[in-house]
């Protein structure tokens, strides 16, 4: 039996050319059409939305489970999928079979089953109006860039958007930050990047047999006991050559054999007088490490996506890759508001405090490979529209550290969209970090970070390295880890997800985590020994110790 | 686990794709529909009616999922 089966989104021919075969007596075809009216109103058009590899899985399913029961010769399926205007056909089906009965039979289960089973949706009738601003809205098309006549959100988000959830914070932010372009870059320049060039073995490892031994190599089926040395090979030489019977060669270690069939005496289980060998013991073991014995020509040796480690690193250079192609780094600005601060070896008058956020964000990207921009702005419009000019291209990433005043956060979003930049979070439901914004302008991601130390180090370990694991292209494997509350954790907000912050060691092989004091988000001391981040799911006022718990490991050195 | 929402759940959960982190090796239905209504509450009504697919395919209520699977909340289907 034929099947094919087509999801499309361009409208296709209303000819389908039936297919050939000797034994077709039926071609029966259906085709359904968008009608011009749902529930008494016209409407100009349907959205369909399908899930395509599960849709296309099912159909297939459906039609070998229905031939089962109900032979027949070939099956065509098309659906449409994305909008499509009255009075087109929406889904194609074309049956060949022996027979019309059994072709009708067919198709009329088929129908029956597609609309009960195969995941394929309606999703919303359009009026002509609508249809006409969808159409407009698809021709302006691709990334917001940069208009400053109106404050931008994005096309589907409403300005005061409700409060995200950490896990759609997340998964919004791995769908925006598709892999940077790759580069290459100096074996000494690579580690901690991706890899995005599986690297394969460019010959066998080893290329050839050699001996791991100090000794004598002689054929490996050879009864003599007394030998007669003809050579000798060290690590280095290419001496192919035949061994005859009652012929050795002293070889070293490293040292390529000099054939095949062969094997090694040690040369502890012989003894030599002048250029005569005398075997002492017959031992069973070849003592050669084979050709092609690690690794042969063309097997995968680094996947695409794996974080060049010391030890990757080595086995690169060993296979001649010295310049491996990796995922160039993001550029990233920082941004540090507040009027508030005064430089870390500065006395702070009254009322002022330290700017500590310029630090943690300096040295959370340092392990990456991460060299901000930083600069230090006051809280004028001026000034900081004058930095975010600066970003217009030139930055992938733009870290902007709220300062401690009364309305940081309205600052930063209205600076932000005042700059064409969409905002797409502004606020979440995990708790620190309530205020973050999520914006983006072109290719520049933008993240608003609360003010205070602790939500600052909750959200650059949660959010921007999420950011930073996607753009890097490595695989995502999940930022959640399972440990053992090592102490009662006590005091959580059960109204909200929170991440508390903690100390992850290991503990007779198991991971303990201790939480850490804190009571508020402006609490700085806590991140003395803070390595990791508990999740509190929300409804949870504590947790006994003893209890098993979801945390993040903090971004940290080695 | 990647989890994929489609047609009306889209509108419940402002997404059609997160992340959840599987509690352990593997979890049963309820397990994933625990996580699930922690992440949205929206989604409770909605249980009764949709079906869980595991990469790609239907599965019942005895199936187990890994943090490695696809798993798609399929509500009633309305194609054709």
């Amino acid at each position: 039996m034929e099947i094919d089966i087509q999801l499309t989104a361009a409208p296709f021919p209303w000819r389908c050319p039936p297919p050939s075969g000797a034994s077709h007596g039926a071609w029966v075809e259906f085709r359904g059409i968008v009608r011009g009216e749902e529930k008494g109103a016209p409407i100009a058009a349907l959205d369909y939305e399908a899930y395509v590899p599960m849709a296309e899985r099912e159909m297939r399913r459906i039609i070998e489970e229905i031939a089962q029961r109900q032979p027949c010769l070939a099956v065509h399926v098309i659906h449409r999928i994305g909008t499509v205007l009255a009075g087109e056909p929406a889904v194609y089906v074309g049956i060949a079979g022996r027979h019309r009965m059994e072709a009708f039979a067919f198709l009329d289960e088929f129908m029956v089953r597609l609309k009960q089973d195969v995941p394929i949706w309606k999703q919303r009738a359009l009026t002509s109006a609508q249809l006409r601003k969808a159409k407009l809205g698809r021709t302006e098309g691709g990334a917001p860039t940069g208009r400053r006549s109106r404050p931008a959100t994005t096309r589907g988000v409403p300005k005061a958007a409700p409060p995200a959830a950490a896990a759609e914070v997340l998964a919004l932010l791995r769908q925006l930050c598709r892999p940077l372009k790759p580069e290459r870059v100096p074996l000494a320049d690579a580690l901690g990047r991706v890899l995005r060039k599986t690297a394969r073995a460019p010959e066998d490892q080893p290329a050839f047999d050699r001996s791991s031994v100090d000794g004598y190599a002689v054929r490996l089926v050879d009864s003599t006991s007394a030998f007669r040395i003809v050579d000798e090979i060290r690590a280095g030489d290419w001496k192919p050559r035949a061994l005859r019977q009652g012929q050795a060669v002293r070889i070293a270690t490293g040292a390529a054999a000099p054939s095949e069939d062969l094997r090694v005496v040690m040369k502890e289980d012989a003894e030599v007088r002048g250029d005569t060998l005398t075997l002492l013991r017959r031992e069973a073991h070849r003592n050669l490490r084979f050709r092609g014995e690690d690794a042969r020509l063309g097997q995968e040796l680094i996947a695409a996506g794996t974080v060049l480690q010391p030890g990757s690193l080595a086995l690169l250079a060993s296979l001649g890759c010295a310049e491996p192609l990796v995922t160039r780094l993001p550029r990233v600005l920082h941004l540090a508001t507040g009027n508030e601060l005064v430089s870390p070896d500065q006395k702070p008058g009254r009322g002022q405090i330290r700017d500590s956020n310029s630090t943690l964000v300096r040295a959370f990207l340092a392990p990456r490979g991460i060299a901000p921009l930083q600069r230090r702005v006051t809280e004028d419009q001026a000034s900081v529209k004058a930095e975010l000019d600066r970003a217009r291209l030139e930055f992938d990433l733009l870290l902007i550290s709220g300062g401690a005043s009364v309305g940081d956060h309205d600052f930063t979003r209205g600076l932000l969209e005042e700059a064409g930049f969409a905002i797409h979070v502004s606020k979440t439901t995990a708790r620190p970090g309530k205020p973050l914004i999520v914006a983006r302008r072109g290719r520049t991601l933008a993240f608003g970070l609360p003010g205070n130390p602790l939500a600052h180090y909750v959200c650059l370990n949660l959010f921007v390295s999420t950011a930073l694991d996607a753009w890097a292209g490595r695989p995502d494997p999940g930022l959640f880890h399972t440990g053992t509350l090592a102490a009662d954790l006590t005091g959580a907000d059960p109204a909200r997800e929170t991440f508390w912050p903690a100390e992850w060691r290991l503990e007779q092989g198991q991971v303990a985590l201790t939480p850490l004091p804190w009571r508020s988000s402006g609490d700085l001391t806590s991140l003395a020994k803070a390595n990791a981040l508990i999740r509190v799911a929300p409804g949870t006022k504590g947790l006994a110790r003893g209890c098993q718990i979801e945390f993040a490991r903090a971004e940290r050195i080695a | 686990m990647k989890i994929l929402f489609f047609g009306p759940l889209k509108e419940i959960t402002g997404c059609g794709e997160i992340s959840l982190r599987c509690p352990g090796v593997d979890t049963d239905t309820s397990g994933v529909w625990q996580l699930l209504l922690q992440a949205y509450p929206g989604l409770a009504s909605s249980r009764r009616v949709v079906r869980l697919a595991r990469n790609a395919v239907y599965v019942g209520p005895q199936a187990r999922f890994q943090d490695h699977d696809e798993v798609a909340l399929i509500p009633p289907v309305s194609g054709g």
